[in-house]
């Protein structure tokens, strides 16, 4: 379903405060790992891998050097597996993880679940010495013992809406929207 | 809605606590979101804007404020040429007038203390729009949301305060906002002549916020997230050549945009003269005019706090 069939309730981000806030969180993540030094990235697909993606060309642009990145499909850790109907499932690209810091990228962070099948998906790779967690949009309403390091904005919300995360490699757009169902 | 003891004054910025700022936040996102739901939450009600010393813009943003929450306003802009005050009256007489009228008042003075004792005397909630050059706190708290709406946070951050600390009430309203905040780092960049005053450093050192002092605006234009311009007071130097002397001296420019951080934000409390190049309006980063435009929303939150 497109956002023009929902309601669309606000904009939470364009495409300036989205680049922008990449911008700052690649900061944070440098300046909290004094460096990038043995740091991965890992999109949680779909959305999060764009994300993971341009926090690396930032990171490069800082450091001066590549940072490695890596795509992560979480689909067979979720725990509602049974709820949902099967939808595209992308492979996850994990380049070599173990001693690692990984820094997990996803677009929103809601009840934490995604967040937590994401960590236990990439244990499947390896042993990372650390996971750290960083997010575009923090919504609230976690059910999880689960904090991101890294945050764009908070945006909070009642359950009825939801946060959409359009990004211009797919939906032709950088922006985050409210939007109601 | 409002938690913890009502708000009765707003005077100095010192009396917002870190919980009650959170909750204003809250309140002022909610608003700019969603802003037709609190158009009748003030219905009926007064707001009196007694301007002592003119001012354009904040004026005009806590009426439009007001009205937005379905309140009406009334005022004077000239309050010290053309009201009772001419004829001799003391602030403390108009206010017990005035408060009598209206259930805000707003009040512009050109004395420091000036909204104190009003307040010591008024039956309705005052509200400081700016004391001579002691504080506004109304726009350091729309300042301290912007930088908080543009950043996502406030903890941690590095800010360059610059040009006029001397004179400037906003930087002065601002510091203390900020020394509530942990692992805050502020510059001062002004030349000696209008250096941040003694009493602010003082302040930040009890609160164990670490503050420089240096009049070298590009060595620090690269370390800070925040950088807040201001505009040298040319109506408060007593003699006009000491103004001269410092005009432009601090001047923003596609260059300086060149030394930020890419999501770095320049600020400033307007009006402007050419301490912010034109030039620089485009950048994304020039976040002044989304500023200003907060100050409506975060007064918008503060009327109906103490009215709501």
């Amino acid at each position: 379903m497109s956002i023009t069939e929902k309601r669309l309730k606000a904009t939470v981000m364009d495409a300036d405060q989205i680049r922008r806030s990449l911008s700052r969180i690649a900061h944070e993540i440098a300046e909290r790992n004094r460096g990038i030094d043995g740091l991965v990235l890992v999109g949680v697909f779909s959305k999060g891998d764009h994300l993971a993606r341009r926090l690396a060309v930032n990171l490069a642009g800082l450091e001066g050097a590549a940072v490695a990145v890596g795509v992560l499909d979480t689909s067979k850790h979720r725990d509602d597996g049974h709820l949902r109907q099967p939808s595209h499932r992308a492979t996850s690209h994990i380049p070599e993880i173990d001693g690692k810091v990984v820094v997990l990228v996803d677009d929103v962070i809601h009840h934490g679940r995604t967040a937590r099948a994401a960590m236990d998906a990439l244990l499947d790779f390896g042993r990372p010495r650390a996971i750290q967690l960083a997010v575009l949009i923090d919504r609230g309403h976690r059910e999880l013992p689960i904090r991101p390091d890294y945050i764009g904005k908070n945006v909070p919300t009642s359950d009825t809406e939801r946060i959409e995360v359009l990004v211009e490699e797919e939906d032709g757009i950088d922006q985050a929207v409210i939007v109601v169902s | 809605m409002a938690v913890g003891p009502r708000l009765t004054h707003v005077i100095e910025s010192q009396q917002f606590s870190r919980s009650s700022l959170e909750e204003l936040f809250a309140r002022s996102e909610e608003i700019k979101r969603e802003p037709h739901r609190f158009m009748a939450r003030l219905n009926g009600q007064v707001m009196a804007a007694l301007f002592y010393e003119p001012s354009t813009r904040t004026r005009l943003s806590f009426e439009a404020a007001m009205m937005r929450l379905g309140g009406w306003t009334m005022g004077t802009d000239n309050a010290r040429e053309f009201s009772s005050s001419a004829k001799g009256e003391t602030l403390e007489d108009t206010i017990r007038i005035v408060s009598g009228y209206a259930d805000v008042i707003v009040l512009r003075h050109n004395e420091e203390g000036a909204a104190k004792r009003a307040a010591a005397v008024s039956s309705v909630p005052i509200i400081n729009a700016g004391d001579g050059a002691g504080q506004h706190p109304t726009q350091a708290l729309l300042d301290i949301y912007t930088i908080k709406d543009e950043l996502n946070k406030i903890d941690g951050i590095r800010v360059a305060m610059v040009g006029d600390l001397a004179n400037g009430r906003t930087v002065r309203s601002l510091t203390y906002l900020l020394s509530k905040f942990k692992d805050i780092k502020i510059w001062f960049v002004a030349p000696p002549q209008v250096a941040m005053r003694e009493d602010i450093k003082a302040h930040l050192t009890e609160h164990n916020i670490p503050w420089v002092e240096t009049e070298d605006l590009d060595s620090v234009l690269p370390e800070v997230d925040v950088v807040y311009q201001t505009r040298i007071q040319k109506e408060r130097f007593a003699d006009p050549a000491d103004y001269e002397a410092l005009k432009g001296i601090y001047r923003i420019d596609k260059r300086s945009l060149g030394l930020m951080r890419k999501y770095a934000i320049l600020m400033h409390p307007l009006p402007r003269v050419d301490e912010i190049a034109p030039e620089v309006d485009a950048d994304p980063r020039a976040a002044y005019f989304r500023q200003a435009h907060n100050g409506l929303h975060v007064r918008m939150a503060l009327l109906d706090r103490l009215l709501g």
